[in-house]
């Protein structure tokens, strides 16, 4: 039985004298970091314990110890874990800088509510992780600080973005759980390519007070581990309302979803495995693009038949609106980012230009041109434009309206219904005519749906530098639907076989909002799975002819 | 209705948190029968900007006779008269008013008025990354009670939307405002005459309310020599309220009369914070001009199809200059299209002081906005409960005051008038005791006599006193609760002693007086006996001696050959020749009657 750990409760007693914390900036090796905690490590690299913290030269790095009624609750699998968080969410110790220029030596005076969580439970914060600036990319390659990169000899491979400094942490060990934001796609997809699990959590369900807005509505923390399990075991300790922030899910809603059918998925125990056989596994045909990898689909497949071969049903589901979807997402996406940054002027933060506010007779012009980094511009144009009284009819509110019909599609699918909608009663006759019907009552419906969570593994980054923009946002084509109807997700890594670069793949879990939890424990039992059949060399055997 | 004091209400709905400024801010001693039926502005702390809250009624009603008298005579036929016998103007105005509460719009900080700069500001307030909006909705309160009294309708669902465009004093670089759905809808307000419409406008004249906004005050800038600006980020994020007319204005001085009308409102139903003139309101007006004979014009504005091209000048901070800029702007139209010109869509300033609007943008120059649904910020839903409790206690508008006073205090218009607006209500409060007072002591009388009788002596006669030594602007120094140097009680007494024949009228008069400038030391019936002015009436031999005396026999022949009337002439003698008032009409016609009688023989 998981304890659910008391976060903001905790936070008070143990909040360390911030300021005092001494930190590096850049450079660090392959770009993962901007800033870094200098923590005492111990000879086995754990970091430092309590009692010597006093005396390290870094000294406050971590937490006071906890007074004795939250100890006493304390979970006691929750060890003291090495956290880096992505330079986008606000710490009061370390610099945030969104990975852009006219951030770049910004001091947030507050914490993100995720970070208070964090260090309630008495993680230390290393480090503010490298990303895609204000996390506008799929590679990590637009950050102010430099690309972020895999060791060698894998260092041409895309790490994934916008939060792939935190999947490059984690995939190094250098530490254990990351935290990033996924608006897109920007926790799974960095998951993906460098092989760790990456979970978007439902819309809502975590705090976004101190994560600085790219898409507001779209916007998710998420979590980066090496097993679902540190996934699972984080999400519920932030996993909590916030007054904070006015898109957090209030407690009366929470009950309420939790309480709809999903609930028995709460415990990450094999207690439910004997109900897993049951789970109806739905194939979105629709993602079976052409432009899908050869061998990622083959290890959709393989993922696939270790769900089959537990006994869980496999469906084919249809999602219609899946094609509208990510050019639907990126005009939202950069509509609202384009309000958001608006705010960069740097007359209260951020650099500053040295020439006049209104050089080029435009305010602010020459402090944004210098802050700002190219794919910036171009979104703030983008989006600005959307919005534009000649442009709104035909972008954004047709944008908006995809939107709902993506929604549509899921809340069509999944057997559990939205928690946060009325049922709706779709007329078969307005059904989409690819939508396959089980029977007359209609389509079969699923509990989740599998997909890849990238149409290819990480691309080259010098193919990416010949891209044009545009193809670079083809490969959110996967993670983007799920983000456009605020459902959990989470990627889990598939070693490639043979092992040539690149060595992984995603692959996607994505259920009804609020399954979360769920999602979660399909995953863990999926990484299972693969472990045992990696193992027994089943897979090769048996397989790999009836695939070729 | 049932009106309960807004400070009453204050102190249940906020647990008393409300902040008693601006309008709200009251002493408090209050009279229970006042608490229950109205209550009406009070003076504000700042002295600064206590003055230009209060509209000079009186001054008004003055000018605006004075001014039908001056047009009745058509004295004023000028060429400019000739113009607008052919063009039609239509003016619509925006009204931005700052709203009365504890805390911004959006974040926990509070809201002051001239507080040390930059100490009430909230992450949100100044765009922190990653601080996100909270809002208040406490701030929904005196916005719901300004759309009421605006006859609006409130929208059960209204969201805010965020206005691009950066200046240093907006700190996210958008307003948070409500464009696509506005809290109240299709209000409207009733001018009268008296509230100084435009004579072409006759007694009365709707004028459609299109909608009510909420939405987030600036920063202020201070500006300093050399081109320096400083911030103040107190006042980001303060709630105002926009409202914004249908262009149903005809008039230039009905335009200004609108304003004014707006803010007394908006003041009685304790809404907004400080007055026009200082800047907690302020005013964008839009113009256009049309032929009257002509066609129509290809425009439409809010639904008002066939008018011509409009301009819209901004930041118009004072009545007056709502109306001198629309003059300005009318003949400036007219005398552009006169001259085969075309009007184009912009922007212009006024200046106060001037004879001319300038341009500020014109429409290439135009700014969009680009307005987002804000997607932080759910819907705002508004229960029919809270409509329902603030519509009945929002108790009795300006123009029902007067309708009251009208028909159930005997009082005329002017009269009424008068009251409400002297000394911020404070001469309206006091009147009330004064009749409370009087219904005491004779609670035969009828109200509206007491009334009649009440008004005469509050407004008229202690009008007329002032002191001798200084020259003051409001000598009996009235509160506006209804307090003054001349206790509320004394008076009654005096209208009731008056009344009831115990003191003549001239006493009366000589003991208001004594009353105002003994100040408070000494009450009406110890005045009355110091000064022996008691009223003795005269014995029936007294009058038939001052009869006598009196008596001319020419008038007395007229009478006995029949005309009755010429008896008053010689009343009037008795009455003259008595000197202390003590001669009552009736008695001594009676009087005069026997003795002309006497000498038929």
């Amino acid at each position: 039985m998981v304890e659910v750990h008391l976060p903001r409760s905790a936070v008070r007693a143990t909040k360390v004298a911030l300021k005092e914390v001494n930190y590096r900036i850049r450079p660090f090796a392959q770009n993962v970091f901007i800033s870094r905690a200098e923590l005492k490590q111990e000879q086995d690299g754990s970091v430092a314990d309590r009692q010597s913290s006093g005396e390290a030269v870094g000294k406050a790095k971590e937490p006071e110890p906890e007074p004795e009624p939250y100890s006493a609750q304390k979970p006691p699998w929750f060890p003291v874990r090495p956290v880096a968080v992505k330079d986008n969410i606000a710490t009061a110790d370390l610099p945030t800088t969104c990975a852009s220029g006219i951030l770049k030596n910004h001091q947030s005076p507050f914490e993100a509510s995720v970070v208070e969580q964090l260090r309630s439970t008495g993680a230390p914060i290393i480090g503010k992780t490298n990303m895609d600036e204000f996390g506008m990319g799929s590679h990590s390659t637009n950050s102010f600080f430099g690309t972020v990169t895999n060791p060698p000899p894998f260092d041409r491979l895309s790490v994934g973005g916008s939060s792939g400094g935190s999947a490059v942490a984690v995939a190094q060990k250098l530490v254990d759980i990351a935290i990033g934001t996924d608006t897109g796609g920007s926790v799974r997809l960095p998951a993906a390519y460098s092989g760790v699990v990456g979970f978007k959590p439902s819309y809502g369900l975590i705090s976004r007070w101190g994560v600085v807005p790219y898409a507001n509505s779209l916007d998710t923390v998420g979590i980066l581990a090496r097993s679902c399990k540190q996934v699972f075991k984080t999400f519920v300790s932030m996993q909590e309302h916030d007054p904070k922030d006015p898109t957090s899910l209030s407690e009366k809603s929470r009950m309420r979803a939790f309480t709809s059918g999903s609930n028995r998925w709460r415990e990450l125990s094999d207690q439910n495995f004997k109900d897993f056989h049951k789970l109806r596994i739905g194939v979105p045909e629709q993602y079976n693009i052409f432009e899908l990898d050869g061998r990622t689909r083959q290890s959709w497949q393989r993922t696939l038949m270790l769900f089959q071969d537990l006994g869980c049903t496999i469906v084919p589901i249809s999602l219609p609106n899946t094609q509208q979807a990510l050019p639907a997402y990126y005009i939202l996406a950069m509509a609202e980012a384009a309000s958001n940054l608006s705010k960069y002027d740097g007359v209260r933060y951020g650099t500053r230009s040295q020439s006049s506010d209104g050089a080029g007779d435009v305010l602010y012009s020459e402090s944004r041109g210098e802050g700002f980094g190219d794919e910036v511009k171009r979104r703030i144009l983008l989006g600005s434009y959307a919005l534009s009284s000649d442009a709104i009819d035909n972008y954004f509110i047709k944008a908006q309206k995809v939107r709902r019909l993506v929604q549509q599609d899921f809340d069509r699918v999944f057997s559990m219904p939205n928690p946060l909608r009325d049922p709706e009663q779709f007329d078969l006759s307005e059904m989409d005519e690819s939508i396959l019907l089980n029977n007359k009552l209609g389509p079969s419906q699923v509990d989740l749906i599998v997909c890849p969570t990238s149409p290819t593994p990480a691309p080259n980054l010098d193919d990416i530098a010949n891209q044009r923009p545009v193809d670079a946002y083809i490969n959110d084509v996967f993670t983007v639907p799920a983000s456009m109807a605020g459902l959990p997700a989470i990627s889990v890594p598939l070693k490639r076989r043979p092992t040539d670069s690149p060595r992984f793949d995603g692959m996607q879990i994505i259920g009804q909002y609020s399954d979360d939890y769920r999602v979660i424990f399909v995953a863990h039992e999926l990484e299972k799975l693969l472990k045992i059949d990696n193992a027994s060399g089943q897979w090769r055997k048996e397989n790999r002819e009836s695939l070729n | 209705m049932a009106r309960i004091a807004p400070r009453v209400l204050r102190s249940y709905l906020f647990g008393g948190q409300v902040p008693a400024r601006g309008c709200l801010r009251r002493s408090p001693v209050r009279s229970p029968a006042l608490q229950r039926y109205h209550g009406t502005q009070a003076p504000l702390a700042e002295t600064n900007s206590a003055p230009s809250i209060s509209i000079p009624f009186r001054k008004q009603l003055k000018d605006e006779a004075k001014r039908r008298k001056v047009e009745g005579f058509g004295k004023k036929a000028k060429k400019d008269n000739q113009k607008l016998e052919d063009w039609e103007l239509t003016v619509g105005i925006e009204i931005h008013a700052q709203l009365n509460t504890a805390r911004k719009l959006f974040s926990s900080a509070a809201s002051t008025i001239n507080d040390v700069p930059n100490t009430h500001v909230a992450l949100f307030d100044v765009a922190m990354p990653g601080s996100q909006p909270a809002f208040q909705k406490e701030t929904l309160i005196p916005a719901l009670r300004a759309a009421l009294a605006l006859n609006c309708t409130i929208q059960k669902t209204s969201k805010f939307d965020r206005k691009h465009y950066m200046h240093w004093d907006q700190p996210s670089g958008y307003q948070i405002t409500q464009y696509y759905e506005p809290f109240a809808k299709d209000g409207h307000i009733t001018l009268y005459a008296h509230d100084g419409i435009a004579k072409e406008d006759g007694d009365r004249i709707d004028i459609g309310i299109k909608q009510i906004q909420m939405e987030q005050d600036t920063a202020k800038t201070i500006s300093q020599p050399g081109d320096i600006h400083l911030l103040d980020f107190n006042r980001v994020g303060l709630p105002l309220i926009e409202i914004i007319t249908l262009p149903q204005i005809h008039h230039p001085s009905t335009a200004a009369a609108m304003v004014r009308k707006i803010q007394i409102i908006l003041n009685s139903v304790d809404a907004c914070v400080l007055g026009l003139q200082s800047g907690g309101l302020r005013a964008d007006v839009n113009v256009s001009v049309r032929r009257r004979d002509g066609e129509e014009g290809e425009n439409e504005y809010s639904g008002v199809k066939g008018l011509g091209k409009r301009t819209e000048i901004k930041n118009l901070s004072s009545f007056k200059a709502v109306e001198d800029a629309i003059i300005a702007e009318r003949d400036r139209q007219i005398g552009v299209l006169d001259a085969g010109g075309k009007i184009e869509g912009e922007t212009r300033g006024w200046t106060i002081g001037s004879t001319e609007t300038r341009r500020l943008r014109g429409k290439e120059g135009e700014v969009d906005y680009r307005y987002m649904p804000d997607p932080d910020l759910g819907p705002v839903i508004i229960g029919q409960d809270l409509i329902d409790h603030l519509h009945e206690s929002l108790g009795v508008l300006p123009d029902h005051e007067i309708n009251i006073l009208v028909d159930d205090y005997g009082l005329t218009t002017k009269d009424a008038m008068s009251l409400v607006s002297l000394n911020e209500g404070g001469r309206h409060e006091y009147f009330r005791n004064v009749v409370d007072e009087l219904q005491r002591l004779a609670p035969k009388q009828d109200l509206k006599e007491a009334g009649r009788l009440a008004g005469n002596w509050v407004l008229h006669e202690m009008g007329g006193l002032s002191n001798v030594e200084v020259d003051e602007e409001d000598p009996l120094r009235m509160t506006s609760d209804g307090d003054c140097i001349i206790p509320s009680t004394e008076l009654a007494q005096l209208v009731h002693y008056l009344d009831t024949s115990k003191i003549t009228g001239k006493s009366a008069k000589k003991v208001l007086s004594e009353l105002f400038s003994s100040g408070r030391s000494k009450s009406t019936k110890d005045l009355i006996d110091e000064a022996g002015l008691w009223f003795t009436p005269l014995s029936v031999a007294e009058y038939e001696e001052l009869a006598r005396s009196i008596l001319d026999m020419k008038v007395v022949e007229q009478i006995l050959a029949g005309k009755d009337g010429k008896i008053n002439f010689l009343v009037g003698q008795m009455m003259r020749k008595d000197g202390d008032g003590r001669v009552d009409p009736q008695k001594a016609t009676v009087v005069l009657k026997k003795l002309i009688e006497e000498f038929r023989e």
